[in-house]
């Protein structure tokens, strides 16, 4: 019986959380009345579950900060989500979900989820108090109206709020904000800033071949990418490109679970990719395999790319830097160079560092060279927002007459800012680095944030140097979190609003990877007092009129529906060949694309019309004009710590569902075991980490998928258990993300820490 | 002998260990906290030399030969004469356990709640609408798959028995395994 688990017989037989306990803990909180009966019910294999005509059929769209960003189908019964699947018309998701998704509907369910508008006494204290809409409400609309009257503005009113929630009535939160007036919002992205500038400047925006067209790859490197985990859906395109004989390599510091698929795999030094790429762009160009006509004709700068090379780069010199042997490095180099098309995708990890940018446009470069940009099968596939056409009413508001602000030019509000930031007028909202939040609150002053609106998001489990976030919390006098959950930052609130999952809301989404299009219909009425965000908004405008007419502009007549319509244009319907957003009831549409590959037409939205090697561009930004190599950080403790995703969150969302918590019950820290040896750590005994930001103690697991110098943790929120990744991790910039997103990345992978026995 | 004999088909290659299929499962059933009939095991590290980096998708087997049918003292258990679909018939079970005890891949589990048995049921009535099962449609990479007829099966690279799936020939169980490659590694 080896192989077979026979302890998780035990565990359920062992189960503390039988049905009968399940059903007190539900009277104890008082949700028994509230939640459907159907729904406790767990089902019999041979129940007769049914098909025909059974359930009212839904469309739904997974929200979240996603490659897959996955139709979704829902059968509901009696009003009661009965179970869903990943919608069959769309040939991406093809009818699968992830694990996530497919333990959406428990979250909707959750007893666990905030119910009511609740108001804690005393920040950290648990004891909360529920209160109604309308008093959470005035407390809230009287804090606003104080604080414009002290300082003659809104900008002490902060908003941090990030992908939580992409469906694109969501933006009604930044709405919200500019209808108050002018604010301080948090703005840039910890995602994808560093790599998103260099796209721009090599390429002149970030825009990826359509990820069905990987089937097309003669040969592909996935670099810093695990889509094993992170875009489980792409996984059967690129299975089908290795069964038609592409060579699949992956680079990655960690043996992922996609390293587990390839034909290669790389395992360099962390941060040396920039010198890996230039490695084999100068080993290509030694061979003159370089793609002379692409180089000559479409792009600028490449001879004195060459020369950089000449000067620069060696092979060895590359593969001093970066582990991997010199034959490696001009094997892969020779074989991505004569394979045709080849294509690189570069994933989030790799630009997530001090020379992040940098290393991004190296590998640029190098598919760049070898011709494969535009072409089906082949290009640097990194994102894009090229289906993201909406109107974004819900994000574009008019501040209310008089309303006064920050005075001066502000960049980008984000990455997802369509032209916001251009718009002259007297005042603008006060920017800051949304990758800096400890920092930026407390060095922000005349007047300072006294108040901060969170939504979507999580600072707490996502935010950098929890030590100073602590730290900056008391500096703030009202603390208003909108979530599902008492996670850790709903612990640091004084007011909670329960907000409406993807199942009770209308909203829309699209995806920054593949090229479909979804609805998400209201499936389900809200749970307990939960509202959308767009109704939040609704009724703070209400309260704020109420109290000072002519104080809030958002509309309180419309509703989440009333709103997704107002953002259908006639850009979105022909690009997806639509005629009403009422076609999307059939099932999700894939934008019609003149080819899968972005650049087809070599029209590339830099200065100069052409793919730039050489960008004067970036030069002027205070970065180097070629993708020369830059540098990493020099560690500052023994041992570097990676802290990716996980395969059962999407940053600190779903971990805490009972159902996820089966198959994932606790954190790691994964430790080679020569390290574990040295260091006398046993596989499951307990280690404390520390670093120069802060400690933690967490079971080991002992596994080579780490190299002997590196910890790894993934991130997440586990319900009930303080263990938190941004307790190790500080707040360095990478090199890029300014231009874009309005504040540099984070260089979440150059962090360093000690590791010991605990 | 049933007519055909259905089957599942695990692809260890393609599998990503995501356990969208074993999610798929309680998505359809709500089974109890605790209860899965399908799970994703890791394959040890002495099959697989990296660690939870290749995986089996196990849930039951629809043996041709069912212990669980002959040990259960009810006839709780029954074989689908069309498709060879292992059924076990919740209402009859009075939760002795013996198929647990005698199932040697740990398909059927206990349900606390229900004091009875249960466990994966191939989806038949999924199949009878002409729809695959819950964790094969789920399954994002197709590395899980139904087998319509194992007589009919292409065997070819395929194998019974993948190293740490337990050999009990008298049972033949209706699975089927491809096992995993390991890359060319290159680690400084
Ligand atoms: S998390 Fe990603 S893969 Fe999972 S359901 Fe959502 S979009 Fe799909
Ligand atoms: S795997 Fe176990 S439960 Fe399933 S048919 Fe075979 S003996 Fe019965
Ligand atoms: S869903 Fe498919 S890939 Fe994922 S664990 Fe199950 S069999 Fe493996």
């Amino acid at each position: 019986m080896a192989p077979i688990d026979r302890k998780f017989i035990e565990r359920a037989l062992a189960s503390p959380v039988t049905r009968r306990k399940f059903l007190q803990g539900l009277l104890v909180s008082g949700a028994l009345a509230s939640m459907p009966g159907g729904l406790l019910k767990a089902v019999t294999s041979e129940a007769g579950i049914t098909y025909e005509g059974k359930y009212q059929v839904f469309r739904n769209a997974c929200p979240r900060n996603c490659y897959d960003t996955c139709s979704i189908k829902t059968y509901v019964k009696d009003g009661v989500v009965q179970f869903i699947e990943g919608a069959p018309e769309s040939t991406f998701t093809a009818g699968a979900l992830c694990v996530k998704g497919f333990s959406y509907w428990r979250r909707a369910y959750s007893p666990d989820r905030i119910k009511y508008p609740m108001v804690q006494q005393g920040r950290g204290s648990g004891n909360w108090k529920r209160v109604s809409w309308d008093e959470a409400m005035t407390r809230i609309a009287k804090k606003i109206l104080e604080i414009k009257k002290k300082d003659d503005s809104l900008l002490g009113l902060g908003l941090t709020k990030y992908s939580g929630n992409f469906g694109i009535t969501n933006y009604g939160v930044e709405g919200m904000m500019s209808s108050l007036g002018y604010t301080t919002r948090f703005v840039g992205t910890p995602c994808w800033p560093a790599g998103i500038d260099a796209q721009n400047y090599d390429l002149g925006n970030m825009w990826c071949n359509d990820p069905e067209d990987f089937v097309h790859a003669r040969y592909a490197i996935l670099w810093g990418a695990n889509p094993a985990w992170c875009s489980v859906h792409t996984m059967k395109f690129i299975y089908e490109a290795q069964e038609r004989g592409a060579k699949l390599v992956v680079v990655d510091p960690v043996f992922s679970q996609t390293a587990a698929k390839a034909d290669e795999y790389w395992r360099p030094n962390t941060g040396q990719d920039g010198a890996l790429a230039l490695g084999m762009c100068r080993h290509i160009l030694d061979k003159g395999m370089y793609d002379k006509e692409f180089v000559t004709q479409h792009a600028v700068g490449f001879e004195e790319f060459a020369e950089y090379l000449r000067r620069e780069v060696t092979v060895e010199w590359a593969a001093q830097k970066s582990g991997i042997p010199a034959q490696d490095i001009a094997k892969v180099a020779e074989e991505f160079a004569t394979a045709k098309p080849a294509t690189i995708w570069i994933g989030y990890g790799l630009q997530r560092h001090v020379n992040g940018g940098a290393m991004v446009r190296a590998i640029d470069a190098l598919v760049a060279m070898t011709g494969n940009v535009g072409k089906v099968g082949g290009g640097a596939r990194y994102g894009h927002l090229y289906t993201w056409g909406f109107n974004y009413h819900a994000l574009i508001q008019k501040q209310p007459e008089g309303s006064k602000g920050y005075v001066g030019a502000t960049g980008p509000m984000g990455e997802f800012d369509t032209g916001q930031g251009a718009k002259a007028a007297k005042y603008s909202d006060r920017a800051v680095n949304i990758n800096q939040t400890a920092r930026m609150i407390l060095e922000t002053n005349d007047p300072p944030v006294r108040m901060l609106w969170v939504s979507c998001k999580n600072p707490f489990s996502q935010d950098f140097d929890l030590t100073m976030l602590k730290k900056a919390f008391k500096k703030l006098e009202m603390v208003v979190v909108v979530d599902q959950f008492y996670n850790q930052t709903v612990e640091q609130a004084d007011i909670v609003l329960p907000v409406t999952t993807l199942l009770e809301e209308w909203t829309q989404n699209v995806s920054y990877w593949h090229y479909w299009m979804s609805l998400n219909e209201q499936a389900i009425k809200p749970m307990f007092e939960s509202k959308s965000n767009i109704e939040i908004a609704a009724l703070l405008s209400a309260k704020m009129n109420q109290l000072s007419p002519g104080s809030c502009t958002f509309s309180p007549k419309l509703n989440s529906k009333k709103w997704m319509e107002m953002e259908f244009n006639k850009g979105i319907y022909d690009l997806f060949g639509i005629k009403s957003w009422q076609d999307l009831r059939k099932g999700p549409v894939k934008a019609k694309l003149a080819s899968s590959a972005a650049w087809h037409d070599y029209k590339f939205k830099t200065p100069s019309g052409k793919y730039e090697f050489k960008s004067d561009l970036c030069k002027e930004h205070g970065h180097q004009a070629l993708p020369e190599y830059l540098a990493n950080r020099k560690p500052y403790a023994p041992y570097r710590l990676l802290t990716p995703h996980s395969k059962f969150n999407i940053h600190s969302q779903f971990q805490n569902l009972d159902w996820m918590a089966e198959f994932n019950p606790e954190p790691f820290v994964y430790i080679n075991p020569k390290l574990a040896a040295k260091k006398g750590i046993a596989d499951g005994s307990l280690v404390k980490l520390s670093s120069k930001v802060g400690e933690m103690q967490i079971k080991a697991k002992l596994t080579d998928n780490v190299a002997p110098d590196t910890l790894l943790m993934y991130e997440g929120w586990f319900n009930k258990n303080p263990y938190n990744v941004q307790n190790m991790v500080d707040d360095t910039s990478a090199d890029m993300g300014k231009w874009k997103t309005g504040a540099p990345g984070v260089a979440i992978h150059d962090q360093f820490c000690d590791v010991n026995p605990a | 002998m049933s007519k055909k004999q259905a089957g599942f088909y695990i692809d260890a290659q393609r599998c990503i260990g995501c356990y969208s299929c074993a999610m798929a499962c309680k998505n359809q059933y709500h089974q109890e906290p605790g209860v899965h009939w399908r799970y994703v095991y890791p394959l040890k590290e002495e099959i697989y030399p990296h660690r939870e980096r290749a995986w089996m998708s196990l849930a039951c087997n629809h043996c041709e030969h069912p212990t669980c049918l002959e040990v259960c003292p009810v006839e709780a258990y029954y074989k689908r004469e069309k498709d060879g679909v292992v059924v076990h018939e919740q209402e009859k079970c009075i939760g002795c356990q013996n198929c647990i005890r005698s199932c040697p891949y740990g398909a059927p589990r206990f349900n606390p709640a229900r004091h009875q048995a249960e466990k994966c049921s191939m989806c038949y009535q999924r199949l009878d609408a002409g729809l695959k099962p819950a964790c094969v449609q789920g399954c994002p990479t197709y590395a899980l798959q139904f087998i319509e007829d194992m007589a009919s099966f292409d065997q070819s690279g395929k194998v019974q028995y993948l190293a740490g799936f337990p050999r009990f020939p008298e049972l033949n169980p209706s699975v089927r395994f491809r096992p995993p490659r390991e890359p060319r590694e290159v680690r400084r």
